[in-house]
C-alpha cells in the first residue's frame, strides 16, 4: 500500500475512461452485437467490433496496472 | 436475666439468620474483589448506603462466564451464613449474573423496536452500492485488526480502488460520537467516496455496545453515501447492522462483499473477448454463406445455363455436319430407299395380294378359330373385294403343309 502524494484521480479512474464506464459500454456493445447484428451494416459491425477491442484493452490494462492506494482523511477536515 | 456465653449467643444468632435467609437474591456492586489462589472469590457487595461481605467457592465460580471486577453490578443468589468465630455474617454465593445485562438487552430491544417502527431499517431506504467502486471511505481505528484485514482482502481482490481512511474510535463511550463525526466527514469530503465502511473486529457484547447507539443509527440513516457495517460478531446483530445499507459479518467479509474479484473480472473479460469475436465472425461467416448461396442460386445461374446449352447444341451440330462427306449421304439415300420398300411391303394391301385374306364377322376381325362357330355367317376380304361364307367345320388344326406355306410367306418378308 502507498499513500498517494498528489491529488490526481486513482488509476482506476484515469484520463480517458473509468473501468466501470468501459466495462458497461463493452456489455452494451456485446448486447447489441448479440441482438441487433442482423440490422447492422458491415461497417457498423466492424465499428462496434473495433470499439469492443479497444474497451477490452482499457479494462485489462486497468486491472493489471492498479496498485492499492490509501489516503488518510484528516478528521479535522470539517469543511 | 439469664447470662449466656458469647458462643451461645453466636449460635443463636446463626440459627435465626440462617433459618430466615435460606435462599436470597441480592443486587449490588462488587468492591474489594479478590480471587484467592485457592480459586475462591472474596468480595464485598454494596450499594450507596450499605455493604455486606460475600464469598463464592471455586466449585461454584468455575462455571461463571465472566470475570467479576470492582465496580461491576451483579445479582447474586445464595444464602446468608454466620461465622461464629468472628461474629460476622456474609453471603455464600452460588450463582452470579451481571445486573446490567438484562437492562442493556432491554434497552437494545427497545431501541430496535423504536427505530424499526420509524422505518429506519426498511428495505426501501437501503441504498444501492456501486458494482465497481472506485473510492471507498473506511471508518475504523488504524491500529485495529479490522483495518489490517480489510486492506489485506481489498489488496488481493480489488486493488484498483482508492481507500480513504477516516480514523475513529471503535470502542468505548466516545466511540459513537467519533464515528458520527467520521460519517459526516466522509459525506462532506472533496474526495467523494461512493460508500463508507464502518469496520471493527470482533468483541464482547460490551465492546460492541457503542454500535447500539441511537444517535449513531440516525446518522447512518441520514448519510447520503451508502454505509456498510463491517463489525465482527460473536454475538447478535447491533443496531448499526440493521440501519446500514449492507451488513457484513466481519471486515474481511465486507471487502469480499463490496469488491468484485480481480481474477473473476479477468475471466469475465476473457469470455467477453471471445463473445465479441464470435458474434462478429459468426455474422461474417453467415454473410459469406449467403453470398455463396445467392451466387449459386438457379435464377442467377440460368442465363449462363441456357447459353451453355445453346452453345453445346451448336457445337454438336457443327461437328456432325463436318463429319458427314457427300458420298456418305448418297449411301444413306440407298438405305432410305430400301427401308421405304420394306415398309410398303408390310402394308395390309400387299399382304392380301400375296394370297392372305381377312375374315370378319359383323365387321370384327376373326383372328382365332375359337372366335367362330358352326353356321356363323362371315365375310372374307380379298385384296380386290369381299365374299360371304358360312362356317361348316369350326374345329380342327392346320396341316403340316398349311403351316409350311404360312411360314414361307412370312419368311419372304
Amino acid at each position: 500500500m502507498k499513500s498517494s502524494k498528489n491529488n490526481s484521480e486513482g488509476l482506476f479512474e484515469s484520463r480517458e475512461a473509468s473501468f466501470e464506464k468501459s466495462f458497461r459500454r463493452l456489455e452494451e456493445i456485446l448486447g447489441k452485437l448479440e441482438n441487433e447484428i442482423e440490422d447492422f451494416s458491415l461497417e457498423e459491425i466492424i465499428k462496434h467490433y473495433k470499439e469492443g477491442l479497444q474497451l477490452l484493452k482499457i479494462c485489462r490494462d486497468k486491472l493489471n496496472a492498479a496498485e492499492l492506494q490509501i489516503e488518510k482523511i484528516s478528521t479535522e477536515e470539517k469543511n | 436475666m439469664n447470662v449466656i456465653t458469647v458462643s451461645e449467643l453466636s449460635r443463636k444468632i446463626r440459627s435465626v439468620i440462617e433459618n430466615d435467609f435460606k435462599v436470597i437474591s441480592v443486587v449490588g456492586e462488587i468492591s474489594n474483589f479478590r480471587h484467592h489462589q485457592s480459586g475462591h472469590f472474596y468480595f464485598t457487595l454494596k450499594d450507596d448506603k450499605s455493604q455486606i461481605g460475600a464469598n463464592m467457592w471455586s466449585s461454584n465460580n468455575i462455571l461463571l462466564r465472566f470475570k467479576p471486577e470492582d465496580g461491576m453490578k451483579v445479582i447474586v443468589k445464595g444464602r446468608v451464613t454466620v461465622y461464629e468465630s468472628r461474629g460476622s455474617y456474609q453471603i455464600d454465593v452460588w450463582e452470579m449474573e451481571r445486573a446490567g445485562e438484562g437492562e442493556l438487552q432491554f434497552a437494545f430491544e427497545e431501541l430496535k423496536r423504536k427505530l424499526f417502527e420509524e422505518g429506519l431499517f426498511d428495505q426501501v431506504h437501503k441504498k444501492e452500492l456501486p458494482e465497481f467502486p472506485a473510492r471507498v471511505g473506511l471508518i475504523t481505528s488504524e491500529a485495529g485488526a479490522a483495518y489490517h484485514d480489510f486492506v489485506k482482502i481489498t489488496k488481493k481482490r480489488y486493488p484498483f480502488v482508492k481507500l480513504f481512511l477516516i480514523s475513529a474510535m471503535m470502542q468505548g463511550a466516545s466511540a459513537p460520537l467519533s464515528i458520527i463525526n467520521a460519517i459526516r466527514i466522509g459525506n462532506k469530503s472533496k474526495h467523494k467516496p461512493e460508500m463508507l465502511v464502518i469496520a471493527r473486529g470482533g468483541g464482547s457484547a460490551e465492546d460492541l455496545s457503542c454500535f447500539n447507539n441511537e444517535k449513531l443509527a440516525r446518522e447512518i440513516f441520514a448519510s447520503e453515501i451508502p454505509v456498510v457495517s463491517a463489525i465482527g460478531h460473536e454475538i447478535d446483530f447491533t443496531i448499526v447492522d440493521f440501519v446500514s445499507d449492507l451488513r457484513a459479518p466481519t471486515p474481511s467479509a465486507a471487502a469480499e462483499m463490496i469488491f468484485p474479484d480481480k481474477a473473476e473480472l479477468m475471466k469475465k473479460l476473457n469470455s467477453m473477448n471471445y463473445e465479441l469475436g464470435n458474434s462478429v465472425f459468426t455474422k461474417f461467416s453467415n454473410m459469406k454463406n449467403q453470398l455463396n448461396s445467392i451466387s449459386n442460386n438457379y435464377y442467377f445461374k440460368r442465363p449462363a445455363d441456357i447459353l451453355n446449352q445453346y452453345r453445346f447444341t451448336l457445337d454438336e451440330n457443327e461437328k456432325l455436319l463436318q463429319s458427314i462427306p457427300a458420298r456418305k449421304l448418297n449411301g444413306m439415300k440407298t438405305i432410305l430407299d430400301s427401308t421405304e420398300k420394306l415398309l410398303n411391303s408390310l402394308a395390309p394391301e400387299q399382304v392380301l395380294k400375296r394370297g392372305f385374306t381377312i375374315i370378319t364377322r359383323d365387321n370384327k376381325v376373326m383372328s382365332r378359330k375359337s372366335m367362330v362357330k358352326t353356321d356363323d355367317n362371315i365375310e372374307i376380304k380379298f385384296f380386290d373385294g369381299v365374299s360371304g361364307a358360312r362356317i361348316t367345320k369350326p374345329h380342327g388344326t392346320l396341316t403340316a403343309d398349311e403351316n409350311k406355306i404360312i411360314k414361307n410367306e412370312i419368311k419372304q418378308k
